[in-house]
């Protein structure tokens, strides 16, 4: 990069892509840090230099808030950070926690062109390490912020979705309000992601960046028993209303034992961790039962999340799956670090029932062993027990199937549609609900799916809810009235223009 | 018959499609009929409505409505006939008819006559009131005063339909062409309905007023004697909304169109410090050795909280956070009142809080309120330890309804009787049981639920508190075939239905206790799985306990 001559496109796209450096499974298993090391300034222009700029960047359109890759990759490729950071915030205002969370791997990487023949560029990594110089060095954020409008937005949650969507709204001038029913923000992003894959200070930093703008945020605020909807509207004088309120209800196994004390759903047991701090007890004062030989039901990235939880906590841990490795629904990179930290993997095998002792303390698991049948009509191979049992000795067990919506807001909402599973409705040109001036976004809307999409979703919906406020908002809804219409599939393609 | 119209008419008893048509098509044609041809087409097209048509899809619905536009086109000649057809029909075909007669220019006094003939038959009158709702503008007008004298018919039935027509009057005619004078009417009417025992009428009402908001037909008074209505319906002013799901989910569907912006007179949670509150401890009372009675500002907890309902705690940044029954609150004082009893660490470093000090986080109102309603016989709220104090708002909610309430507390001894004057003063009757006798009736709170037994019909029970009481009332109420409510205090983290760490089984189903309950049905609870879920932290919580003495 010294000599002025520029790469030609072959080269940069042969220069071999910067693998993120990750520390030692051995020691890392000991601590709460970060895995992955952070790239250099070196590696970073590097990565960035192998970007080819091509005429037309698939990865924006990849992108669920439609970053400018392209663009904030040459600003790194010269070294001027602190541009790409402002590049990167124009569309994006979570890039540390995207950077780290965000699986890029179905998303910018993978429509990546250079991809097409070589390793696509590096473009998680690369915000990543974008957002942490920007963090690390100071670097001033001027989000421009309109003149006030008057008009009030009260925002129901505090994750991904409610703080992109309290953000967007900010800037364009609205006075916004985020109402949390935990005593603190951030959302599954604090209660479910673990802090090696997502420190807690880069939530905090954003968190007090928002306030800073001028976004209000009321903790401890249940919204639906302690305001309705109504009355936030009606009393509270908000004009309109996001609900970003997530899916937090556990799905059950429905499996004999599951109440056996030492059975948790992920969510109790990330929870208690994360949000309470349980592994600092008795400093704080959340107890949890972390036994020495852990079972975990489910192959998501959240039981991928909850075993590596584990394996810090000292426990021998083992993963139950009904299917085998390859249907796992895992990033394949959470799969592979876990794998790398010693966890224990039994492939085709089904719980059916925990057992217990005299105390209701659970002891062991019993499990069918399956194996994948011929693709059915629906071309997939699906497990079908081989009549084989076996027993293992257990004293945790953690299930993750995924989570319902929580009904809180919907049961205190009489005109709120919601489908069968309690996913709430909503027209998919503009996120606005069933109710008048209602809006919602993210998992609450999906029935669960990454922190990138639920600022997809709240993104459009701000932009939505700014129209509405303004008086322009003339759409045809469409708010499924089918109570088994599915969750909102969010697809790129429907999403431009 | 014609010729002419006897091959129409024929062709009328046709299942085809294409055939009937084409007989609508030959009727359009005709220029020159006779009054007694029109009567005989009508006749004919009469029957096409009585038929049975399955779904909206179905063909047949577009042939109807070209029906309806032949016959209207027949004129006055043929009001007869479907005024005739009006009274009697069966409902789908009455719905024909009624949008046949609005389109038939000037037929309007004939249907107030039909009305005044058939005044006292229910049926008829609600069919003809169906049938002035699809008249237009001046037509629509003309037949206001006789609606409004049917508002107040003693038959739900036709009381409904009046008020109805009126709210389609709204969308019939602008609000220019009629006078301030009858508006006021229609409005005076529809309000006063609004107390109707029948959960149709005020749906109606409802939606009446609600259409008269849309189309400007009130002056801003009115707007907001509908809005404040609407607001009661909902629960949002007093907290008891209208029992009715349809009448609150209409007043919800309208409730927007009376949003009168800015300040509305309603005193807003805002005002409340921007939301926000300290937490403070007001008072502290010791009730007994290591129990205290609190008093806590919590202004927009206080605002909502119902009998039954509970909040989560915490005292610290670093504590737990724990579950806590509610014993009482001052909507207007905006505080809290609960009991706690110190055991573990987190409820010892509650206890330690002196007035003054704030407590980290509450969260609440949690949970759903208890079951309250009108019982035939006697309601027994019982309470022990913390419990005694949560029974009394569900006890002051029986009572409001009427119930005869007594209230049973039991304890060890005398001196751990706690909350018994706060109890009497809710109920009818309170007895008090002690284990040693020392005071009220010696052992235990069964014995004193027998003794009522035995005296008077007992319709339910509610019981709050250690899980041995509770168990023993729900045995004793299982023989006798008594409702048994019981509180339960399971280990929560969140308190929403998020981790599941409230999980208890009732009648083998798996409950959250946190948004499920707390209150259920006793008689089905695994109350051995309870007791060993409460147990799961005793070992972290004996360390945690030492580390605070530390
Ligand atoms: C363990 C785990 C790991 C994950 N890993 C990844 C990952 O690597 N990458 C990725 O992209 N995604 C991941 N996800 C998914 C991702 O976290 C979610 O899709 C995303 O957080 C959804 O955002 P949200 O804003 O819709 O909801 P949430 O983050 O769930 O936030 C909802 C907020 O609303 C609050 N709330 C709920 N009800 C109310 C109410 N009635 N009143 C007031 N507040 C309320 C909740 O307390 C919460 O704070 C993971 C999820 C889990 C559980
Ligand atoms: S306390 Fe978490 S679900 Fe009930």
């Amino acid at each position: 990069m010294s000599d002025n001559k520029p790469l030609t496109a072959k080269e940069r796209m042969s220069k071999p892509r910067n693998e993120m450096p990750l520390f030692d499974a051995k020691e890392r298993i000991l601590n709460f840090n970060e895995v992955p090391v952070g790239f250099s300034m070196e590696q970073a222009q590097n990565e960035a230099s192998r970007c080819i700029q091509c005429k037309k960047p698939e990865c924006i359109q990849g992108c669920p808030v439609g970053i400018n890759i392209p663009a904030f990759l040459k600003l790194v490729e010269s070294g001027d950070v602190a541009g790409a950071a402002q590049k990167i915030r124009e569309t994006n205002f979570l890039p540390a926690a995207c950077g780290r969370v965000c699986p890029q791997d179905k998303q910018c990487e993978a429509v990546c062109i250079v991809g097409k023949k070589y390793d696509p560029v590096g473009i998680g990594n690369l915000e990543r390490f974008v957002a942490d110089y920007e963090r690390e060095h100071n670097l001033p954020r001027q989000p421009k912020i309109s003149p006030s409008t008057g008009k009030k937005v009260a925002i129901i949650g505090s994750g991904p979705a409610g703080l992109t969507c309290a953000y967007e709204l900010r800037i364009r001038g609205h006075d916004v309000t985020v109402f949390e029913a935990f005593h603190r923000g951030g959302g599954v992003m604090v209660y479910g992601i673990p802090r090696f894959r997502l420190p807690l200070q880069i939530i905090d930093e954003d968190l007090k960046f928002l306030e800073e703008m001028g976004v209000k945020f009321v903790y401890n605020m249940i919204i639906g028993n302690i305001l309705t909807l109504d009355e936030l509207m009606e009393d509270e004088g908000f004009d309109a209303v996001f609900i970003g309120t997530g899916a937090g209800l556990p799905k059950m196994l429905g499996i004999p034992g599951e109440n056996l004390n030492g059975v948790y759903s992920a969510n109790e047991y990330l929870t208690r961790i994360y949000l309470m701090h349980a592994n600092e007890f008795p400093d704080y004062t959340t107890p949890l039962f972390q036994g020495k030989k852990m079972g975990v039901i489910g192959a998501g990235n959240t039981a991928m999340d909850v075993m590596r939880t584990g394996i810090r906590l000292g426990a021998d841990v083992t993963c139950y799956y009904r299917r085998s490795r390859d249907e796992a629904p895992a990033r394949t990179e959470e799969l592979e670090h876990a794998e790398q930290e010693f966890i224990n993997f039994k492939w085709l095998s089904s719980p059916l029932e925990f057992i217990g002792n005299e105390n209701n303390f659970v002891t062991g698991i019993k499990c069918a062993v399956m194996e994948l049948s011929e693709p059915d009509d629906s071309g997939r191979r699906r497990p079908v027990p081989t009549g084989e049992e076996f027993i293992d000795e257990v004293d945790t067990v953690v299930f993750s199937l995924g989570c319902d919506v929580n009904p809180v807001i919907p049961n205190a909402t009489n005109d709120l549609r919601v489908n069968k599973w309690g996913v709430i409705m909503v027209d998919e040109t503009t996120c606005h609900t069933s109710k008048a001036g209602v809006f919602a976004g993210g998992d609450a809307v999906t029935g669960g799916s990454t922190v990138i999409l639920a600022m997809g979703q709240a993104k459009n919906a701000a932009k939505h809810i700014h129209e509405y406020l303004a008086g322009r908002f003339d759409y045809k809804l469409d708010v499924p009235t089918d109570p088994e219409a599915p969750g909102i599939q969010w697809s790129f393609a429907k999403r431009k223009g | 018959m014609t010729d002419r119209t006897k091959k129409i008419v024929k062709m009328f008893a046709s299942r085809d499609t294409q055939q009937l048509q084409t007989a609508l098509d030959e009727i359009a044609g005709l220029s020159d009929l006779l009054s007694t041809e029109k009567m005989e087409l009508a006749s004919g097209l009469a029957a096409l409505f009585y038929r049975e048509h399955t779904d909206r899809k179905d063909p047949m619905n577009g042939i109807m409505e070209n029906a309806e536009k032949a016959m209207a086109s027949l004129g006055m000649d043929v009001v007869d006939i479907i005024l005739g057809h009006i009274v009697e029909a069966d409902l789908e075909a009455v719905e024909h008819f009624a949008r046949v007669i609005g389109n038939i220019e000037s037929s309007i006094d004939a249907v107030l006559a039909k009305l005044d003939e058939h005044k006292d038959g229910q049926y008829a009158v609600t069919n003809l009131l169906l049938a002035i709702e699809s008249f237009k503008d001046k037509d629509a007008i003309k037949a206001i005063d006789k609606i409004l004298l049917f508002t107040k018919s003693d038959n739900p039935q036709v009381k409904a339909a009046a008020i109805s027509c009126i709210g389609k009057t709204c969308r019939a005619v602008d609000t220019n062409d009629i006078s301030q004078d009858l508006k006021n009417k229609m409005f005076d009417h529809c309000f006063a309905a609004l107390s109707d025992p029948k959960a149709l009428v005020r749906l109606r009402v409802v939606k009446a007023l609600g259409e008269m908001v849309r189309y400007s037909y009130l002056d801003p008074d009115q707007v907001n004697k509908a809005h404040k209505a609407f607001r009661a319906i909902l629960g949002m002013d007093d907290y008891e909304w209208d029992v009715a799901y349809i009448v609150r989910n209409e007043a919800e569907h309208y409730l927007h169109l009376c949003r009168s912006g800015g300040n509305n007179g309603y005193k807003s949670a805002a005002n409340v410090d921007g939301f926000k509150q300290d937490f403070r401890v007001i008072s502290k009372r010791e009730l007994c050795p290591n129990t205290y009675h609190f008093r806590i500002n919590a202004p927009l907890i206080a605002r909502k909280i119902q009998a039954g309902q509970f909040i989560i705690v915490r005292p610290h940044p670093h504590s737990e956070r724990i579950p806590l029954s509610i014993c009482g609150w001052d909507r207007k004082q905006g505080y809290i009142e609960i009991i706690i009893m110190s055991a573990g660490r987190t409820s010892t470093e509650s206890t330690n809080k002196e007035v003054g000090d704030c407590f980290q986080d509450i969260v609440g109102p949690l949970g759903q309120r208890s079951h309250v309603t009108k019982y035939d016989g006697t309601c027994v709220v019982i309470g022990g330890g913390y419990g005694t104090g949560a029974i009394i708002p569900t006890a002051r909610d029986l009572k409001k309804l009427g119930n005869r309430v007594i209230g049973i507390v039991g304890a060890r001894s005398k001196n751990l009787l706690i909350m018994v004057d706060e109890l009497r003063d809710a109920c009818d009757e309170v007895y008090t049981t002690t284990n040693d006798g020392s005071d009220g009736i010696e052992g235990f709170v069964t014995h004193a639920l027998e003794k009522i037994i035995e005296k008077e019909k007992v319709s339910t029970t509610l019981s709050v508190g250690p899980v041995p009481m509770m168990i023993a009332v729900s045995k004793m109420t299982q023989e006798k075939g008594i409702e048994c409510w019981v509180s339960l205090n399971a280990i929560m983290v969140d308190g929403t239905g998020m981790c599941g760490a409230c999980r208890v089984s009732v009648d083998g189903k798996t409950r959250f206790a946190c948004f499920h309950g707390p209150d259920f049905d006793g008689h089905k609870v695994d109350f051995d799985q309870l007791v060993k879920r409460q147990r799961m932290f005793v070992d972290k919580e004996k360390i945690a306990l030492e580390a605070l003495k530390d």
